[in-house]
């Protein structure tokens, strides 16, 4: 499979400070690839930079063969690149249906016509079909990511970079939430996935990035990374010699 | 259900576009009832009004960008007008090239100023608004501060005036009308909720604000084009004064900001709130005004649009729970 989206030497400074040190690797199509570190280690700065939402300080972007380092967010929709955010950032005056027809209208697609039944369809996918007309400032937290992912689909992404959907999420919301991703990857979506909980990347992806301190750790299949040392005491710590 | 099925049926659109037609028939015939010359120019006023608060509310309340600087657009409108007639231009002529000066005058203005969010932006239109002003009164061609006469050789005709302020004002209407449905006002309403979050779904907020900015101030500009040929006499501090800018925006404060009826309500009731407190606290109306923001702002966001609707569903519950079964 051809490599989608292609990151070379990627730096991000803040004052001096690296929060992003020469990361590179590379994301093949149709994948779900997981993207785990403990707490600061870059993740979600990554995320912002290949969505366009900050320019990188160096490094290479290239996606489908194309320079994409330093493109704004909305080309990168336009293009095929879009994200879902940690924290939800619904519409807040809109409709849940209006929501998910601002992505179709202004995404990748562009659709101009039966905006609300292709609405309908993607909110059917997500499972929350039911809430088409209501208020998005009435829906719960649960509900609100999956309305950011189903507005984020409407953008119609070739690479979906989604931040830890599963974050605050019980059990069974997030087992519903990863069986949602598997699906959207069987029909032809990449997706990058920022994970806290090592379980639900280990039951979804096919390939691990591990980052920690702003630098790549390592990468390989997700029950190798599970096992390995450098990983493992990055997230608990060093083993006690006894 | 789709948005199709959603939408209001024929019937019930017609049915809502009944009042501002009849109001529209209505003022449209008023002028053969004969009215005063004085309650003749208050409408015109008020209709001059109406266009400049429908099109700051494009930019102030679709796009949710608060400026403070519409003076500039409205005064460079006026001048544009009073220039062109004395150049012998046909006044008609005039509108949409005053329109079309505050719209290029708006992209100078945005360009720098929507780096900006939120408050700085409102606070770089101020400095704006007044450095034009001080420009405009130091500008020998147009007289400067002393101001700018406007010299028609045909008849006044207070008429023609009025139903020029009146085509104006429906025009504005229509246009926020076609904005608010368009894909265009539904990116303005995806910035105006969170501007991120419409940049990471497609839309482009710089080019969007942008373009929101030139449609307010080309109506904006056109409005002070009308209002200058009926003043015949212009000054900067009149048509770019600060006080214009904070009228501009009081108007669809006080209607409800982010509506289609509510700056023309707003654009209707203010000439009267205007007249009252300047004429009775001459010193101190500049404070008014600041007061009345607050208080709206405090206890009714929504204006008067709001309130009404407030009031509505008082009586609804209150008719609700009045009813028994028989």
């Amino acid at each position: 499979m051809a490599a989608l989206l292609n990151i070379e030497d990627l730096t991000k400074y803040f004052f001096g400070l690296a929060a992003l040190d020469r990361v590179s690797f590379e994301i093949r199509e149709g994948e779900i690839v997981g993207l785990i570190g403990p707490n600061g280690a870059g993740k979600t700065t990554l995320f912002s930079i290949i969505a366009g939402s900050q320019p990188p300080t160096s490094g290479k972007i290239t996606f489908e063969g194309r320079d994409f380092t330093g493109v704004k967010s909305f080309r990168a929709v336009h293009a095929g690149i879009a994200r879902t955010h940690q924290i939800p950032k619904p519409f807040l005056s809109m409709t849940v249906s209006e929501n998910v027809e601002v992505g179709l209208r202004f995404g990748r697609s562009r659709t101009t016509r039966n905006l609300g039944k292709e609405a309908l369809e993607i909110l059917e996918l997500v499972g929350i079909p039911s809430l088409a007309g209501m208020a998005a400032v009435a829906l719960s937290v649960g509900d609100l990511k999956r309305l950011e992912l189903a507005r984020t689909l409407a953008a119609r992404p070739r690479l979906l970079l989604c931040d830890e959907v599963c974050a605050g999420l019980t059990e069974s919301e997030m087992q519903s939430i990863l069986g949602l991703l598997r699906r959207i990857q069987s029909l032809g979506t990449t997706i990058v996935y920022v994970e806290h909980n090592l379980r639900a990347i280990v039951s979804t992806c096919h390939h691990v990035i591990v980052l920690n301190f702003g630098k790549k750790l390592a990468e390989g299949p997700p029950e190798k990374m599970q096992n390995d040392p450098a990983v493992i005491e990055a997230y608990i710590g060093k083993k006690a010699r006894v | 259900m789709s948005a199709e099925t959603q939408r209001p049926g024929f019937a019930l659109q017609a049915v809502r576009a009944l009042p501002p037609l009849v109001l529209l028939g209505f003022l449209a015939a008023l002028p053969l009832f004969n009215l005063g010359a004085n309650s003749v120019k208050v409408l015109f006023l008020t209709f001059v009004s109406i266009a400049a608060s429908v099109g700051w509310n494009i930019l102030g309340g679709f796009a949710g960008q608060v400026s403070f600087g519409f003076a500039v657009f409205y005064g460079l409108g006026a001048y544009t007008t009073a220039v062109g007639i004395n150049e012998g231009l046909s006044p008609y002529l005039t509108y949409p090239l005053a329109a079309a000066v505050a719209a290029v005058a708006s992209l100078l203005v945005g360009l720098p100023t929507f780096r900006l969010r939120g408050p700085y932006f409102a606070i770089a239109t101020i400095g704006v608004s007044e450095a034009t002003r001080v420009i405009m009164s130091n500008l020998e061609f147009t007289g400067g501060a002393s101001g700018y006469r406007i010299t028609e050789h045909v008849p006044f005709r207070q008429t023609e005036h009025y139903y020029t302020g009146l085509a104006l004002a429906t025009v504005a209407v229509l246009i926020s009308i076609a904005v608010r449905r368009s894909r265009f006002g539904l990116g303005l309403r995806a910035i105006r909720d969170d501007q991120d979050a419409a940049a990471d779904t497609g839309v482009n907020p710089y080019a969007y604000k942008l373009a929101a900015h030139a449609l307010a101030a080309a109506l904006t500009g056109a409005a002070g084009g009308v209002y200058a040929r009926y003043a015949a006499f212009i000054d900067p501090e009149g048509v770019f004064g600060f006080q214009r800018s904070v009228g501009i925006l009081l108007m669809p404060v006080i209607g409800g900001v982010n509506t289609i009826w509510g700056p023309v309500i707003g654009g209707g009731v203010y000439g009267v709130i205007e007249e009252e407190l300047v004429a009775r606290f001459p010193q101190i109306h500049l404070l008014l005004y600041g007061a009345l923001v607050m208080l709206i702002i405090l206890f009714e966001p929504g204006g008067v649009l709001g309130l009404l609707q407030r009031a509505r569903r008082l009586v609804l519950r209150r008719r609700v729970a009045s009813w028994q079964p028989s």
